[in-house]
């Protein structure tokens, strides 16, 4: 069996499009890519409604910019923004970076993402349904990214139960509380470019503990 | 008859948990608690102070609040609200000394909630929440995005 990590280590989250379709033949691997996560109890609480219709993604567009704009206006006017950008040296670069984002254009591209998988929890009777669905995202990423593709997990919409809502009425989604989540959408494309800023992991001995918490001696 | 104080360890209990579920993204989550209070009063008005102004008579009037006043700022984005004697307070006091951030706010969510239903709101959520259990208070600054035009239109609200 091949090592997948080059796969894993290689993807980016990428949110700016090229119009070109993706043909089905990519789609369904993808879809067939999430069927086969990992479940509690085997569960498989997932339904995946897939979005091509120009319409409704400008819709989930709108939904994404506005919800992240409302969130992040008041974050810019709080002071709680500004600290994530200082790393951009020019005031004026990073001036246009934060109204890119407290705009809330920069959740926009749902609407110009040839493909958007709405990712939807069944809740009643399951046990893990937010982490199974996390995981069925995650293999859907990594497919995307084996096939060439790039592609954007965006949990923001579904995060205010108000969004969420809108979110649920768009797509038909039954809106009663006990029933289904809407965790997030994924927007899946050909890149149309490169990214500017490749986002930086932390190392490895910043995040691993060897047989107790704190410990950064390797057992 | 059960002192409130049952209710607010119930619901200090319940953010706790949640918190530890959903760490910061707890606080969106909870942006419905309370709202049913105000939705079974008459509040009247056809302006956002008119009907600020008729929650908080409500709101002091059946006694969750002994004390609130409220200021709008920033191209009328942000509504601050400032609280005393709120019967929540020892649920906020509680959550602190057990090291959670206060997040939940049912006063400032009902009176959102209005906002939305009478007025139209766009979009309205808790943005930050600063407890003083010294003082018997909280300041709570709430966004309340009247239309989509709204977001994006940033001012200082530190300084407020």
């Amino acid at each position: 069996m091949g090592d997948i990590l080059d796969v894993i280590s290689t993807r980016q989250s990428i949110r700016r499009y090229t119009s070109e379709p993706i043909p089905d033949e990519m789609i369904d691997k993808i879809l067939e890519a999430a069927r086969w996560a990992p479940s509690g109890e085997n569960e498989q609480p997932w339904k995946l409604i897939v979005v091509r219709d120009p319409e409704t993604r400008h819709q989930l567009g709108e939904i994404a910019r506005q919800g992240t704009g409302q969130r992040v206006t008041a974050e810019y006017c709080l002071g709680q923004l500004q600290p994530r950008f200082e790393g951009i040296k020019d005031v004026e670069q990073r001036e246009s970076v934060m109204k890119f984002m407290y705009s809330g254009e920069v959740s926009k591209f749902p609407a110009t993402a040839p493909l958007v998988i709405i990712v939807v929890g069944e809740l009643k009777g399951m046990f893990d349904t937010p982490y199974d669905l996390s995981a069925c995202i995650e293999n859907m990423l990594l497919e995307a990214h084996s096939l060439g593709l790039g592609a954007c997990w965006v949990h923001g919409p579904a995060v205010y139960p108000r969004t969420a809502e809108k979110l649920k009425k768009l797509l038909k989604i039954p809106t009663g509380i006990g029933q289904y989540k809407v965790l997030a959408m994924v927007t899946f494309g050909w890149p149309d470019g490169k990214r500017k800023h490749p986002r930086p992991k932390k190392n490895i001995e910043d995040i691993v503990y060897w047989e107790e918490f704190g410990r950064k001696e390797r057992s | 008859m059960y002192d409130v104080s049952y209710f607010n360890d119930l619901l200090a209990r319940m953010e706790e948990i949640f918190f530890h579920e959903l760490s910061e993204c707890s606080k969106p989550k909870v942006e419905l608690v309370g709202i049913d209070f105000l939705r079974s009063k008459k509040i009247e008005g056809d302006t956002v102070e008119q009907v600020i102004e008729s929650c908080i008579g409500h709101v002091m009037k059946e006694g969750l609040v002994k004390d609130i006043s409220y200021s709008i700022h920033g191209f009328g984005i942000l509504l601050k609200l400032v609280m005393k004697g709120c019967i929540h307070l020892p649920k906020e006091v509680r959550l602190e000394e057990d090291g959670v951030e206060p997040y939940s706010c049912p006063i400032a969510n009902m009176i959102l909630d209005r906002l939305v239903e009478l007025l139209h709101y766009h979009g309205v959520y808790v943005a930050a929440m600063k407890v003083d259990h010294h003082k018997g208070e909280c300041v709570v600054k709430c966004a309340i995005y009247e239309n989509v035009e709204k977001i994006g239109q940033v001012s200082d609200w530190v300084n407020v």
